[in-house]
């Protein structure tokens, strides 16, 4: 099966802070998997708005995560805690349409940056099982 | 500001379902202010209605527009142009919005995302409080520009009544005491005198029993 094909869309907001080489570190998995997986990265997490994470579902991303600073060591203080109510309020409100608040996640990059971006993808598309296609994807409006 | 928030998604849907081709309309003043209806959150209302139809498999068209205001002619009338795509407006305008869009669109439905509360101000964000109740009859300049009508849980013109605490309002612990308030910023501006003054009942007439109010000044008539 053609790997690019397979498995769930994902789509990764991150916080450029965690990883300062994310845009070379971020390519190979990209190449890999071509459309199946969508990098975005944010100056702060606390750029993350409602709406980025309700248009990434809506553009077929079957599952949006949220990659901050670890607790306590946002760059910007406290953007980490910003982007955790947003995803929190947007995960109430893709409930209201009957998807499953876990489509969204957001992720604390582990204590002792920086990490690399890539290897931290990698681990969570191995998780990705938990959660299967999108009912907003595959079907004829 | 008037303020507004919005219906749940179900109540929605519901006032929807009969129709294939909705447009969402925002409004960028007041409800754009207490984020409930400007551009973002048409944006996010129209994306969850978008996903919730895909879903489940139904053919709808879901379009969004946000205007200046939608309580002043000049502004609806953007809709015009466009408005015959449509079967149905949803709007995300207060109740003054949603009127005055269907009253310069008779024969279109115009339906509300929102539910319009209350005059008040942001006290910070994400935090709004309703500090007017539109009484007909400001009496501010008595009161230290604290309203005793709106923000004393009594409404008490001649307050106050003596069940505060620790400058906190008895009957609800996390507001301050409108009077304490009145009396702390009288004294700062040296003028304890107004509070010598009895004021009567306040008159309800100017805000409600005799149908919808209106102001008209002819040096702003065309």
């Amino acid at each position: 099966m053609d790997q690019k094909n397979a498995g769930l869309n994902i789509s990764i907001f991150f916080c450029q802070q965690i990883d300062p080489n994310q845009d070379v570190n971020r390519r190979a998995l990209e190449r890999e998997l071509g459309n199946r997986i969508r990098f975005f990265p944010l100056p702060c997490s606390g750029r993350i708005d409602s709406l980025h994470l309700m248009r990434a579902l809506e553009s077929g991303a079957d599952k949006v995560y949220v990659i901050t600073c670890p607790e306590g060591a946002c760059h910007y203080r406290e953007g980490n805690m910003r982007a955790r109510k947003r995803v929190a309020y947007t995960q109430g409100l893709i409930e209201e349409i009957g998807l499953e608040g876990e489509r969204l996640e957001l992720i604390m990059a582990p204590a002792g940056l920086p990490v690399n971006i890539d290897e931290l993808a990698r681990d969570l598309l191995s998780s990705e099982a938990t959660t299967g296609p999108s009912p907003v994807r595959g079907k004829t409006a | 500001m008037i303020t507004a928030e919005r219906k749940p998604i179900s109540e929605i849907k519901e006032m929807i379902a009969p129709y294939k081709k909705i447009l969402v309309v925002g409004c960028g003043s007041c409800v754009a202010e207490c984020a409930s209806g400007g551009e973002k959150e048409v944006g996010l209302l129209a994306s969850a209605l978008r996903m919730d139809s895909k879903a489940s498999g139904k053919d709808v068209e879901i379009k969004e527009m946000t205007l200046d205001r939608q309580c002043v002619y000049e502004f609806i009338d953007q809709l015009t142009d466009v408005v015959d795509q449509y079967d149905v407006i949803l709007s995300l305008g207060c109740g003054a919005g949603v009127q005055a869009v269907a009253e310069v669109f008779p024969k279109v439905h115009i339906v509300p995302a929102l539910n319009t509360t209350f005059i008040g101000q942001t006290k910070e964000a994400g935090l709004w409080i309703e500090n007017c109740r539109g009484c007909g009859d400001c009496k501010l300049g008595f009161f230290a520009a604290v309203c005793p009508v709106t923000r004393c849980a009594k409404g008490l013109f001649n307050g106050p009544c003596g069940g505060s605490k620790t400058d906190r309002c008895e009957v609800d612990p996390d507001v301050p005491c409108a009077w304490q308030l009145i009396v702390s910023r009288l004294e700062d501006m040296g003028r304890l005198d107004l509070l010598c003054k009895v004021h009567p009942p306040a008159d309800w007439s100017k805000q409600q029993g005799k149908g919808p109010r209106k102001i008209y000044r002819e040096d702003q008539r065309s």
